[in-house]
């Protein structure tokens, strides 16, 4: 039977910027499944990372949440008081930052910044953190992790540095993953074993995963339910299988379309016309509209629903009454 | 017929010396050598720390080889003076792999995009420099309005549009792409995918082009080299490597490969 464990419901947002305020997701609402992974893909500033920063309250000082609720434990986080949230911070909701370079301290060694998450939420003796350290560094496929605990951080690869993140993330097994893109450094290979070692923990030890991530491909490897954001609204949510097989809305259809393939060379890649909105752009309609090549008069004057049938959502009049 | 690069039994070796115990090598580079003709999309593929990043910083100055040879339009780069190698930097620009950290937070988009030209003193007249700032924007594909904000008001694939735009900035001949469009959602990615191939085609660019998907070099790439544990193991043309692999390590990133279809 499936269980929610964090519900996100109908969540606005917007930053305060000199030109105003500007509204970037507009009424976000999900269900994580326990013990399942949800891929959020989406375009290039549709609002995948601020909606995972809203999550954990790690927003910059700018954003105002203007409206909903994450649940969690029967508990809105938005309300929850400082000191609540940070035994939840990293213990209970693990969070793997899009951004690896800037996000490890520079100053301190590898090793000194992994026993310090570590420390920092349990008691554990200063061997055992070590141990558990090389532990967590080989999991994530560093080879000689005992001697490279002492590297600092420039001494580390791009994908190092976000293996390290991960290893972070998962030193104290949270019930929530929140991964923003954790692979988009990492070769194949590497990927493939992230890959697989988040697919283990999930079945291991129950672990439910919001996977933020503009690769598909990636997506459609370790997704049980995918989310497609758009402009801060989701446009289509299914089961992975489905969406992947059938999408129904013309915005995942051009995403699948534009990509490039290692089974045969193409001369030019197929686009999706435009450019997405800018969050304060003014549409009266599907915010999608002026770039589909399926729109008709009525996707310009009001903003279609999301239409539920068989066990997905979709934001579109062409899904009317089906 | 010059090549743009041509790099030659290069070596590199980071030392760490801490204060207390013994000093510790680490052989990144061990031996490269690969050639980037004029015009050509060289594609460099690899595993995660295999030394990619390292023989970028190596072949554009940043970091000192070890041994070895880097040409670039013919010219040995070793002993380069810092006015030779400011000549240099203007045929030879550079993208990185992180968006967020290759721009200064503190500049604005026009300053950020001013300063090559500024350095070169190009388009000095104000209103050249503006319609030329607004055509390179235009190049990447994001809106004039962009000129006067900051870094961090852009999401990721934006401030690596703006990147791009920079190294475009000085109209270079070589451009080296450390992983310009991992950070890229898809749509945006066949964006500058499209994009780079055109440039490239109308300026005759050549490109050093560093990535780890397999299909992104498929498209972009004429010749490949894939490279495990700061060497190189297999080096061909891109048709070659995806129809006929040969090294055993090609064949296993291959078959590592994600993909929609093979669900
Ligand atoms: N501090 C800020 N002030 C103003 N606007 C911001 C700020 N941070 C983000 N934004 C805007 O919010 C929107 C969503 O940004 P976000 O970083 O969530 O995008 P994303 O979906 O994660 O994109 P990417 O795939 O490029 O990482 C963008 O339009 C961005 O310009
Ligand atoms: N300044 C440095 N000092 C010491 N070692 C370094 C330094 N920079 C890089 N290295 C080491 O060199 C090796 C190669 O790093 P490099 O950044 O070139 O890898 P890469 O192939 O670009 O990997 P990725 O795909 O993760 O970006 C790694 O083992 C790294 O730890
Ligand atoms: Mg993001
Ligand atoms: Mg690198």
């Amino acid at each position: 039977m499936s269980e929610p464990i964090l519900q996100v419901q109908d969540l606005r947002l917007g930053f305060a910027t000199d030109s105003g305020s500007v509204p970037v997701l507009h009424g976000l609402s999900y269900t994580l499944e326990k013990g399942k992974v949800l891929a959020v893909v989406g375009e290039s500033g549709s609002g995948k990372t601020v909606h995972a920063l809203s999550l954990l309250k790690l927003l910059p000082p700018n954003a105002r949440i203007e409206g909903g609720k994450i649940i969690y434990q029967g508990k809105n986080l938005l309300t929850m008081k400082e000191s609540s949230l940070r035994h939840i911070r990293g213990k209970k909701i693990a969070m793997i930052f899009q951004d690896p370079g800037s996000s490890l301290n520079p100053v301190l060694t590898i090793g000194e910044q992994l026993c310090e998450t570590l420390h920092a939420h349990q008691k554990i003796s200063k061997t055992a953190s070590r141990k558990r350290a090389v532990e967590l560094l080989t999991q994530v496929g560093i080879t000689d992790a005992e001697k490279r605990l002492n590297d600092y951080p420039f001494q580390f690869s791009g994908g190092m540095c976000q293996r390290v993140m991960i290893a972070m993330a998962l030193a104290l097994s949270p019930d929530i993953l929140i991964a923003d893109e954790p692979t988009t450094a990492l070769d194949v290979t590497i990927q493939a074993q992230i890959l697989t070692l988040i697919k283990n923990l999930q079945k291991q030890n129950g672990m439910s995963v919001i996977f933020i991530t503009h690769n598909l491909a990636v997506a459609a490897q370790i997704a049980d339910e995918v989310l497609v954001l758009y402009a801060g609204q989701c446009m289509e949510q299914a089961p992975a299988a489905q969406l992947f097989s059938r999408p129904l809305h013309p915005y995942t259809q051009g995403l699948l379309g534009s990509l490039a393939s290692v089974r045969q060379k193409t001369d030019k890649l197929s686009v999706i016309a435009g450019n997405p909105p800018r969050p304060g752009d003014k549409t009266e309609g599907c915010p999608f509209a002026a770039r589909c090549p399926k729109a008709f008069e009525k996707c310009y004057k009001a903003c279609p629903p999301l239409y539920e049938q068989a066990g997905r959502s979709t934001r579109c009049y062409l899904q009317e009454g089906k | 017929m010059t090549n743009a690069i041509v790099v030659k039994q290069l070596y590199k070796t980071y030392e760490h010396k801490p204060w207390l115990g013994t000093k510790t090598q680490k052989e990144v580079l061990q031996g490269i050598d690969l050639t980037l003709p004029r015009g050509k999309v060289l594609g460099l593929v690899g595993e995660s720390g295999c030394g990619k990043s390292t023989l970028c910083k190596v072949i554009l100055g940043i970091e000192p080889a070890t041994s070895g040879t880097v040409l670039i339009n013919g010219q040995n780069t070793s002993g380069l003076s810092v006015r030779q190698w400011r000549v240099m930097r203007r045929q030879m620009q550079v993208v990185f792999q992180d968006p967020y950290a290759s721009l200064d937070p503190r500049f604005s988009v026009r300053k950020l995009l001013s300063e090559p030209l500024d350095i070169h003193g190009l388009y000095a007249h104000k209103q050249d420099r503006e319609e030329y700032l607004r055509e390179l924007l235009r190049a990447v594909q994001l809106d004039a309005a962009f000129l006067d904000r900051y870094p961090h008001e852009f999401s990721g694939g934006q401030r690596q549009r703006i990147a791009i735009a920079r190294a475009l900035a000085l109209n270079p001949q070589i451009l080296i792409a450390d992983e310009p469009v991992s950070a890229l959602d898809v749509s945006v990615q066949a964006q500058i995918l499209n994009l780079l191939k055109e440039i490239q085609r109308q300026r005759n660019l050549s490109i050093l082009f560093v990535t780890h998907d397999f299909a992104v070099a498929r498209f972009l790439c004429d010749d490949i080299a894939v490279m495990q544990n700061g060497q190189i193991v297999e080096y061909t043309t891109a048709e070659t490597l995806f129809e006929h692999p040969q090294a055993a390590y090609t064949k296993k990133l291959l078959a590592a490969v994600p993909s929609v279809e093979g669900r």
